[in-house]
């Protein structure tokens, strides 16, 4: 697979155009139906989504928390690598942090169609109580992206500034610069590290420290969303590279795709265990304010996510990730990869379920749905089956296509390819087209 | 608001004599005693709670749950048959977890114990919600759904995609009169008076007959105190 690059000839280019053209073209449709979902949801209220009073959080807050978690994987590694001098992940960091900062801004934007009257998010910041774990979750998300954004574009300005792009920012590409670009790599490593683990620590907490939910209430939050959020962001890194090398705007060796699919092998066994110790500890007493949300994760009516999460999200990747054969085969590690992400958003899935759609205080009729219901059905529920509504699914998906779109783009137009300042340095290249990649033919 | 007259203007001298909330110490804290054997599940609180507050279709800042199968169902325990009602709206805790949890201090907890709700600030998150032990929070989810073409309430609607909760009705405590739901109780089950004052009926009742609070392990300290049943209304199964 490592020759894809390298026999990626004119030919190929042409198609590979066109596939880009109809991709771009694909999320702009996905924008255009969210948005418009969006404006539906705005003229109807949130009653026009699945969500009611038993299950008040849904789609949207699942997306937020699983997208946060997929932004680990880009500071993970540009931090990591550098503070523990992992040189070999050089050709997939600037993918990597091009990832943090498109999950974390898209992790943000799913906050906006999820409360009831965004136009009155001004009072965020006007009335910011700073109790509300909320508060703390938007700063370091706001924190965390700007770090994300700094740190794409210190990795990318010395080959911005070769090409002459405005991107640059008047920077240059002298000795002196490169160097003052390796101290700010230094910096924003060091910050950027407990930056991450915060705010995978912080959205935990918006679960974690709420005394009515049993099966949130609990130190192992933040911890477990560290590892799921290592687990997908990995993962997700992973999937991503692979697809960026087939276009050929970078190469690395399948040896990378192997070392970081032992390393995912960790974050999944991490995570394994995390799980393990929280359900066996919850469950154990047998009844009671943990326990009973923890049996019906287990035996209840959403046990197959539980289980699927267990058997396809953890077991069946680990094991693939494990045995060194395997391994070594860049389409069992994408399996694996895909069969993590997958898995990790079910874990998702089961934490906003479990945790919210079974009423409090348990007796009947229950909570009051909050709309009114047609005659002869119940406008209480003690328990509520909630799968999110088609609106819900095209607000997300057209947040995840701006997502996508963003990333292609930055992905199109940065250059992801390491080393052309250093000989830039030496004897400056002609300035090409500001901001444009024309770089693929030198693969 | 304040360009709506105050029925309690209108009321009879006996009736507003009924609802007078009396004596109240200098620092008053609100609170509320729920006898269950008292409570007989008819659910005249509710409804008077949705019009005197003019709650919308499908919400209620107030319900009845039946400690029970199902509603007004007896359960087996022991081999006899048992129930009583648990009468449920916002405990209107002295420690409250909404309260904490809310990013923009829409919701508060007030000098005398009430714990309030400022729909104007409110953006929606239902953050408060998630929090609440109780699940006696209501979110606006849509447009509000009236069985009559006007409002109906003593207090002003809430807007749209704002949460809503029970006020212990702060409009007539401001006129020195009981909230809705004690007043229209038609077997007195529900009592309200002032915490601080030690000889005030709450105060008493909850020391004699053991008021109990809802989940009292959660560390909310509800200022609704539950008497519960005496004796078991035990029938043949």
């Amino acid at each position: 697979m490592s020759t894809v690059a390298t026999t990626e000839a004119l030919g190929g280019e042409r198609s590979q155009q066109r596939t880009l053209r109809i991709w771009i073209g694909l999320l702009g449709a996905g924008v255009a139906v969210g948005l418009a979902a969006w404006v539906y949801q705005l003229a109807n209220g949130l009653a026009a989504t699945n969500m009611r009073n038993p299950m008040m959080w849904g789609l949207y807050i699942t997306l937020f928390m699983y997208f946060v978690g997929l932004s680990a994987g880009g500071l993970i590694v540009a931090s990591a690598g550098r503070l523990f001098g992992a040189a070999r992940f050089k050709p997939v960091v600037r993918i990597a942090v091009i990832e943090a900062t498109v999950a974390v801004m898209i992790a943000a934007l799913l906050l906006i169609p999820d409360i009831g009257r965004p136009d009155r998010a001004w009072h965020l910041l006007r009335y910011a109580h700073v109790t509300s774990p909320l508060i703390w979750d938007l700063t370091i998300v706001t924190v965390y992206f700007l770090i994300s954004a700094t740190y794409v574009w210190v990795y990318t300005r010395a080959d911005l500034a070769a090409r002459g792009s405005r991107l640059a920012l008047g920077t240059g590409t002298s000795a002196a610069e490169l160097r003052r670009d390796d101290r700010l790599k230094g910096i924003l490593a060091a910050v950027g590290l407990p930056a991450a683990i915060l705010l995978h620590s912080i959205t935990a907490w918006i679960f974690g420290l709420q005394i009515a939910r049993g099966f949130w209430y609990s130190a192992i939050m933040a911890p477990l969303f560290i590892a799921s959020a290592l687990v997908s962001g990995t993962a997700l890194m992973i999937l991503l590279a692979l697809v960026v090398r087939k276009t050929g705007k970078v190469s690395f060796k399948d040896d990378l795709v192997r070392y970081l699919g032992g390393m995912l092998a960790v974050f999944l066994a991490v995570e394994a265990f995390l799980v393990f110790s929280e359900m066996l500890t919850a469950a154990y007493p047998g009844a009671g304010f943990e326990a009973d949300p923890a049996w019906r994760l287990l035996t209840g009516p959403y046990a197959g996510f539980f289980w699927f999460e267990v058997a396809a999200g953890l077991v069946v990747p680990f094991v693939l990730l494990a045995v060194p054969r395997l391994r070594a085969n860049p389409r069992w590690v994408v399996a694996a990869c895909v069969l993590a992400v997958v898995g990790i958003l079910i874990h998702r899935v089961n934490i906003v379920l479990n945790g919210l759609s079974y009423a409090t205080v348990p007796y009947p009729p229950g909570v009051s749905i909050g709309t009114a219901q047609p005659v002869g059905q119940t406008s209480f529920a003690v328990s509520y089956f909630y799968h999110p509504a088609l609106i819900e699914y095209l607000v997300a998906g057209g947040v995840i296509c701006f997502g996508a779109l963003v990333f292609t783009l930055l992905a199109r137009k940065l250059p992801l390819r390491e080393g052309a300042h250093a000989a830039a340095s030496a004897s400056p290249a002609p300035a090409r087209e500001a901001g444009m990649s024309g770089e693929n033919s030198s693969g | 608001m304040s360009d709506r007259v105050s029925p309690i203007d209108a009321l009879s001298p006996v009736s507003r004599a009924y609802g007078e909330i009396a004596p109240v110490s200098a620092d008053p804290r609100w609170g509320m005693v729920v006898d269950q054997e008292r409570c007989i599940g008819c659910w005249s609180c509710c409804v008077i709670c949705k019009s005197e507050n003019d709650v919308p279709l499908g919400m209620w800042w107030n319900r009845i749950d039946t400690v029970g199968e199902a509603l007004d169902t007896p359960r087996l325990v022991n081999g006899e048959l048992e129930m009583h009602w648990m009468p449920l709206a916002c405990q209107h805790c002295e420690n409250p977890a909404c309260t904490k949890v809310c990013p923009v201090d829409a919701t508060y907890l007030r000098e005398d114990g009430v714990v309030m709700q400022d729909p104007q600030r409110c953006i929606g998150c239902r953050f408060c919600q998630v929090a609440c032990p109780y699940g006696v929070r209501v979110f606006n989810w849509g447009r509000p759904d009236r069985p009559t073409d006007f409002d109906t309430g003593m207090v002003a609607p809430r807007p749209v995609g704002t949460m809503e909760k029970c006020t212990f009705c702060v409009h007539r405590l401001a006129e020195g009169q009981v909230p809705s739901c004690v007043w229209s109780c038609p077997t007195q089950a529900r009592i309200f008076g002032d915490l601080n004052d030690p000889d005030s009926r709450v105060s008493r009742l909850i020391r004699e007959r053991g008021g109990e609070q809802l989940l009292e392990e959660r560390g909310t300290d509800p200022r609704v105190f539950y008497l519960p049943p005496r004796r078991k209304r035990g029938l043949e199964p």
